[in-house]
C-alpha cells in the first residue's frame, strides 16, 4: 500500500515536469528577443497556466482510469465470487466520499489518534516513541511544486528561456524612466534649463526657494548665504559666474572637483529656478560672519548679454564649461 | 547543554569524557570573553558572523574539535543500536560548522590582531555568505531542531508524528540549505547565475524547513489542551511557529523582486529577530523550564512567573518586529520614489532616516520587554534551584550494546541501516553539504571570466589601505554599504552601479548588508576633504539631523604606519600586484600622501593650517573615502 502511494507521487512529479517543459517549449518561440516587458509576463503566465492545465488534465485522466479499473476489478470479483484484494477492500470499505478521498490523497492523511497504536514503532529513545504516519500529502506536493518552479526559473533565466539579466532589466527601467520624464517635463513650468531660465521676483516663489535653500544649501553656504564650506553668496564675487543662468547651471550640474554636488537628481528644474532666484536675492544683504570673497566680481553687463550670441572678450575669465 | 543532556539519555551512556566536557564549556566561555573584548576594541575581520580575529578563530576550531571528539566518542560507546533523529541533526551540525568555519577563516595573519582573507571582492563575498547563511543554519537551526526533537515530545509526552517525515526533511534540509547563501547578494555584482541558484534553492528550502515545524506541531496532536496550561509547551509552540514563519519569509525575501525592496533595510533585521528571539530564544526557554526542575528534582518555582515571561517575550517580539517591518518597507518605498519630473522624491537620504526614527523607538520598547522577560526567567530558575537539590549524576543502567547482526528484521525501513552507522552518517552528511558549496565557489574562483577585469582599477595606496583598516576598525560597514545595485533610484542617488571588477583588491569585501546611512561606493570625489573632516568631527554640522555618531578621536589618534610593510607583503602574497620592493617605500609613500591631504584641508579651512594633521588617522580615512569607486572614472592611459 505504501509503495503504491509513492509510485503515485513519482508519477505525479514526472508528469508535472513533462507537462511543464512542453508548455515552456511551445510558448518560448513566440516571445520576441527584445526585452519587452509585457510579452515576457505573458510568456510566464502562458507557461504556468498551460502547465497547470496540463497537470490537472493528466491527473484527471489517471484518476478516472484508476477508478474505472477498481470498479472493473470489483465487478469481476463479484462475478467470480473471489475475495477482493485487501487493498481494494480497504478503500472500498471505508466508503469515503470523493472529496474525502481527494483530501486524503492530496491534503492530509493522518492516522487518527485513537488508532495510532497500530502505527507506533517498537523502538523508543529515552521513552520517545515514533509514529509511522504518511508524509502530509500537501507538504509533499508543495515540495514537488517548488522543485518544478526552481527548474522553470533556471530554464527561463539561464538554460534556454529569454529571461532578462539584472543589467538588461536595469536598462529597460532607465529607458522607461526617460520616456516618462520627457512626458512630464513637457509642461511649461518644468521646461526651464540653463539656456532659457529667468530670475523670478514673485515673493511666493522666492519663499519656496528660501525653503529649499535652508534644507539643501545652508549647510555649506550659511543660513544667510554668508558662506562656509562653500562660497559667500552675499558679496558680488562669483567663482563660476553670477547671474541666473550661471547659478542655475552650477546648481544643476555641480562642480565636482570643488565639492559642489549636482542637484538635478534631487531638485526639479522649477525648484532649481526658485532657489537660484533666491540666491540672487541675497546679493548685498551683508549678513554677519561673511566668508572672504572668492572668484571675480560678476559684471552685470555680462549677464545682460545673451550667452548664445558671440561671446565678448570679457567672458574668457569665466571658468570653462567643460566641468 | 541541551545537546549534552539529550545526547547522554538518547544514547544511554555517559559522555565519553567528562574532562573534555569541562574543557569545552570553559574554553567556549573564553571565546565569548575574547569576543566581548576584541570586538568593541575594533579588532575585527568585519565579516558577518565571522568577525573574530584569527587567534580567536583558532581557539574556536580547537573548541569545536574537542566537542566533536567528545560527541563521537559518546556516540561510538553508545548502548543503543540506532541513532535518534536528534543525533542526526547534531552530527550534521558538527561537521558543517567545522567545514564552514575552516574555509571562511582561511586568512593570512599580518599582525596578532589583523589578517587578510584568502579571497577578495566578489569571491570573498560569496564565501562569506556561503558561510554566513549556513552558520545561521547549522549553528542556530539544525542543533535546535535536534533539541526540539528531544524536548518537545518529552514535554508533551506524545510520540513523534512521523518518522518518515524526519528522514526526508533531514536529508533534504542539509542538502538544500548550503546552496541558498547567494540570496544575500541579489542584485549585487555577483554573476546572475549564482544569484539565481541562491533564489531557487531558497524556494526549495520551504518544504524541508517546514518538515521540522510540522513534525513538531503534529506531535502535539492530542496534547493541545495542555498547551493552554503548560508554559513549557507554550514556549515551544511559539518557537516552532516562529521557525515556520521565518523559514517561509526567508525564501520569499530571496525572490529577487522582493529582495530589491527588503535588502539594505530594517526588514532583514526584523526577519532575523523573529528567528533569533522567537525560535532560538523561546525553544531555549522552553527546554530550560522543562529541564531545570528535573535537574534539581523539584517543581518549577513559579508557573505564574513563567507565564508572565511567556507573554512579555511574545509581546516583545511583536513590538520589536512589526515596527521594523514597517520601517523597512517605508524606507525602501521612500528610496525608490521619483517625482514625475524624474527627480528623487526624497533626495536627501537623511529624510528617509528621520521618517523611521519612531519605529526605532518602538523597537527599543519591544527589546526591553523581551529582556525583562529573560530576567524574570533567570530569577525563576534561580529560585527553583534554591528549593531543590542538585542531581549531579543520574543513576542509570543499560545493557551493553549488542553488536547489530547483519540480519535486520525484514520489512524495516531502509533508513534504519544508516542509523546504526554513525561514521557513514557523518560521511554522507559531509558529502551532501559539500556539493552546494563546491558548485558555487569553485567556478567563481577558478574561471577568470566570471569577474571581468577593468583596466583602470588599481590597488589601494598605502595610506588608503591604512584608512580602509580604520574604516573596518570603526565598524563603518555596519551602517554604510559599498554596493550600488542596478536600479534607477540607486544610480540616480549614488552614481553608476557597481561592477565586480572594481572590487578585486578589496580584502575583505565591505559591501555591507544594511543602509542606516547612505551607500559610499561612489563617495570618492563627491564631497570636499574639509566636508569629511567636519562630518567626522560632528556629523550634524554637515548633515543636520544625522544619527551618525561623531568620531573626533580620529583627529587625536596618531596614524600608525609601522605595520604597512607587513600588510603590503601579505597582500602581495595573496595576489595584489604591488611592485617589487614596494613595502620598503610604503611608509614614505603614505606619509607623502598624508601631507597632501593635510595641505588640502589647510587650504580649505585656514584654521586647520599647520595643525600637524598629516600624522593623524583622519587623513587616512579621508584618503580612503576619496578613493572609493573612483577607479572606473579614470580615463585609461595610453602608455600601455
Amino acid at each position: 500500500m505504501k509503495s503504491k502511494k509513492y509510485t503515485g507521487t513519482l508519477l505525479f512529479m514526472a508528469m508535472a515536469f513533462a507537462g511543464w517543459s512542453q508548455a515552456v517549449q511551445s510558448t518560448a518561440p513566440t516571445a520576441t528577443t527584445e526585452a519587452q516587458q509585457l510579452p515576457d509576463i505573458m510568456t510566464i503566465i502562458l507557461a504556468v497556466a498551460g502547465s497547470v492545465l496540463f497537470i490537472v488534465a493528466m491527473i484527471y485522466v489517471v484518476k478516472v482510469n484508476q477508478f474505472l479499473y477498481k470498479k472493473v476489478l470489483e465487478l469481476e470479483a463479484q462475478k467470480s465470487g473471489a475475495i477482493l484484494p485487501a487493498e481494494a477492500e480497504a478503500s472500498a470499505a471505508t466508503g469515503d466520499s470523493f472529496w474525502t478521498r481527494m483530501r486524503k490523497q492530496y491534503w492530509e492523511d493522518a492516522v487518527p489518534i485513537e488508532h495510532e497504536g497500530e502505527i507506533t514503532f517498537h523502538h523508543a529513545y529515552d521513552g520517545i516513541r515514533e509514529l509511522d504516519n504518511r508524509l502530509p500529502p500537501w507538504w509533499v506536493n508543495m515540495f514537488v511544486l517548488t522543485i518544478i518552479w526552481a527548474v522553470g526559473y533556471m530554464y527561463y533565466y539561464h538554460w534556454g528561456g529569454d529571461g532578462p539579466s539584472s543589467i538588461e532589466r536595469y536598462n529597460t527601467e532607465m529607458a522607461d524612466a526617460k520616456k516618462s520624464m520627457s512626458i512630464a517635463l513637457a509642461g511649461k513650468a518644468n521646461a526651464v534649463d540653463e539656456s532659457n531660465v529667468e530670475a523670478i521676483t514673485d515673493s511666493g516663489a522666492l519663499g519656496e526657494g528660501e525653503l529649499i535653500y535652508k534644507n539643501s544649501c545652508a549647510v555649506c553656504h550659511g543660513q544667510k548665504g554668508e558662506g562656509g564650506i562653500g562660497p559667500n553668496f552675499a558679496d558680488a564675487y562669483w567663482l563660476h559666474g553670477g547671474g541666473i543662468k550661471n547659478i542655475f547651471k552650477t546648481i544643476k550640474y555641480g562642480v565636482p572637483e570643488k565639492g559642489m554636488i549636482s542637484w538635478q537628481s534631487q531638485l526639479r528644474p522649477s525648484d532649481m529656478q526658485k532657489v537660484a532666484s533666491y540666491i540672487l536675492s541675497l546679493q548685498g544683504t551683508n549678513p554677519p560672519n561673511q566668508k572672504d570673497p572668492q572668484g571675480v566680481i560678476w559684471n552685470e553687463e555680462g549677464e545682460t548679454q545673451d550667452p548664445s550670441a558671440t561671446p565678448p572678450a570679457g567672458q574668457t575669465e569665466q571658468p570653462a564649461d567643460s566641468k | 547543554m541541551g545537546v549534552y543532556y539529550s545526547l547522554q539519555r538518547l544514547l544511554k551512556t555517559r559522555m565519553w569524557s567528562d574532562k573534555l566536557s569541562w574543557i569545552h564549556f570553559w574554553s567556549w566561555q573564553v571565546v565569548i570573553l575574547c569576543a566581548a573584548y576584541t570586538l568593541p576594541m575594533g579588532m575585527t575581520t568585519s565579516s558577518e558572523y565571522a568577525e573574530l580575529i584569527w587567534p580567536v578563530d583558532l581557539l574556536i576550531t580547537l573548541v569545536w574539535v574537542v566537542f566533536g571528539i567528545n560527541m563521537f566518542g559518546t556516540i561510538l560507546t553508545r548502548r543503543e543500536n540506532h541513532l535518534y533523529v536528534a543525533i542526526w541533526f547534531y552530527i550534521a551540525t558538527w561537521v558543517t560548522v567545522a567545514v564552514l568555519h575552516i574555509v571562511r577563516s582561511i586568512e593570512l595573519p599580518v599582525t596578532f590582531t589583523q589578517s587578510y582573507p584568502l579571497f577578495s571582492g566578489v569571491q570573498d563575498a560569496l564565501v562569506q555568505w556561503w558561510y554566513g547563511h549556513n552558520a545561521v543554519a547549522f549553528f542556530l537551526t539544525t542543533p535546535y531542531l535536534g533539541m526540539m526533537y528531544y524536548f518537545l515530545p518529552k514535554a508533551a509526552n506524545r510520540p513523534v508524528y512521523s518518522y518518515k517525515l524526519s528522514i526526508i526533511h533531514f536529508w533534504a534540509l542539509i542538502f538544500i540549505y548550503i546552496w541558498a547563501g547567494p540570496h544575500h547578494l541579489l542584485y549585487s555584482s555577483m554573476p546572475d547565475w549564482v544569484q539565481s541558484l541562491g533564489t531557487v534553492f531558497s524556494i526549495m528550502l520551504i518544504a524541508p524547513s517546514w518538515g521540522g515545524m510540522l513534525n513538531g506541531l503534529l506531535t502535539l496532536r492530542g496534547a493541545w489542551d495542555r498547551v493552554r496550561q503548560d508554559p513549557v509547551l507554550k514556549f515551544m509552540v511559539v518557537a516552532v511557529t516562529a521557525y515556520g514563519m521565518a523559514t517561509f519569509e526567508g525564501p520569499m525575501l530571496s525572490i529577487k523582486s522582493i529582495n530589491a525592496i527588503s535588502h539594505f533595510t530594517d526588514w532583514t533585521i526584523a526577519h532575523v529577530h523573529v528567528g533569533a528571539l522567537g525560535w532560538n530564544g523561546f525553544l531555549t526557554f522552553g527546554a530550560l523550564y522543562w529541564l531545570w526542575p528535573r535537574i534539581y528534582r523539584t517543581e518549577l518555582y513559579s508557573r505564574q512567573l513563567a507565564n508572565v515571561h511567556f507573554w512579555l517575550g511574545t509581546l516583545g517580539i511583536i513590538f520589536y518586529a512589526v515596527p521594523l517591518y514597517w520601517a523597512g518597507w517605508t524606507q525602501a518605498m521612500m528610496w525608490k520614489e521619483f517625482t514625475p519630473e524624474g527627480t528623487l522624491a526624497w533626495g536627501n537620504f537623511l529624510d528617509t532616516v528621520k521618517h523611521i526614527i519612531p519605529m526605532y523607538a518602538m523597537r527599543v520598547v519591544g527589546g526591553t520587554l523581551f529582556f525583562i522577560g529573560v530576567l524574570l526567567g533567570v530569577y525563576n530558575l534561580y529560585k527553583t534551584a534554591g528549593q531543590g537539590t542538585f542531581m549531579a549524576n543520574e543513576p542509570a543502567e543499560a545493557p551493553a550494546r549488542e553488536r547489530a547482526t547483519a540480519d535486520e528484521p525484514s520489512g524495516q525501513y531502509w533508513h534504519r541501516w544508516i542509523e546504526r552507522r554513525p561514521i557513514q552518517m557523518l560521511l554522507w552528511s559531509t558529502i551532501l553539504i559539500a556539493i552546494g558549496g563546491i558548485v558555487q565557489i569553485i567556478p567563481m574562483v577558478f574561471i577568470e571570466s566570471q569577474v571581468p577585469k577593468i583596466s583602470t582599477v588599481r590597488p589601494y595606496t598605502p595610506l588608503e589601505l591604512t584608512g580602509r583598516d580604520i574604516y573596518i576598525r570603526e565598524g563603518c560597514v555596519g551602517c554604510h554599504s559599498q554596493m550600488i545595485r542596478p536600479f534607477r533610484d540607486e544610480t540616480v542617488r549614488y552614481g553608476e552601479y557597481s561592477k565586480s571588477g572594481e572590487y578585486i583588491y578589496d580584502r575583505p569585501f565591505l559591501w555591507g548588508s544594511k543602509r542606516t546611512g547612505p551607500d559610499l561606493w561612489r563617495e570618492g570625489g563627491r564631497n570636499l576633504d574639509i566636508w569629511h573632516f567636519n562630518h567626522m568631527m560632528d556629523p550634524r554640522t554637515t548633515s543636520p539631523g544625522s544619527i551618525m555618531p561623531p568620531y573626533p578621536h580620529l583627529t587625536d589618534q596618531v596614524l600608525d604606519l609601522k605595520d604597512l610593510p607587513a600588510k603590503i607583503t601579505a597582500l602581495r602574497k595573496l595576489g595584489t600586484p604591488y611592485p617589487r620592493d614596494f613595502e620598503k617605500y610604503a611608509i614614505a609613500n603614505a606619509q607623502e600622501q598624508a601631507k597632501g591631504v593635510a595641505k588640502t584641508l589647510g587650504e580649505q579651512e585656514s584654521k586647520l593650517k599647520d595643525q600637524g594633521l598629516e600624522d593623524k588617522e583622519i587623513v587616512a580615512i579621508i584618503a580612503y573615502l576619496q578613493r572609493l569607486g573612483t577607479d572606473i572614472k579614470v580615463q585609461p592611459t595610453t602608455n600601455q
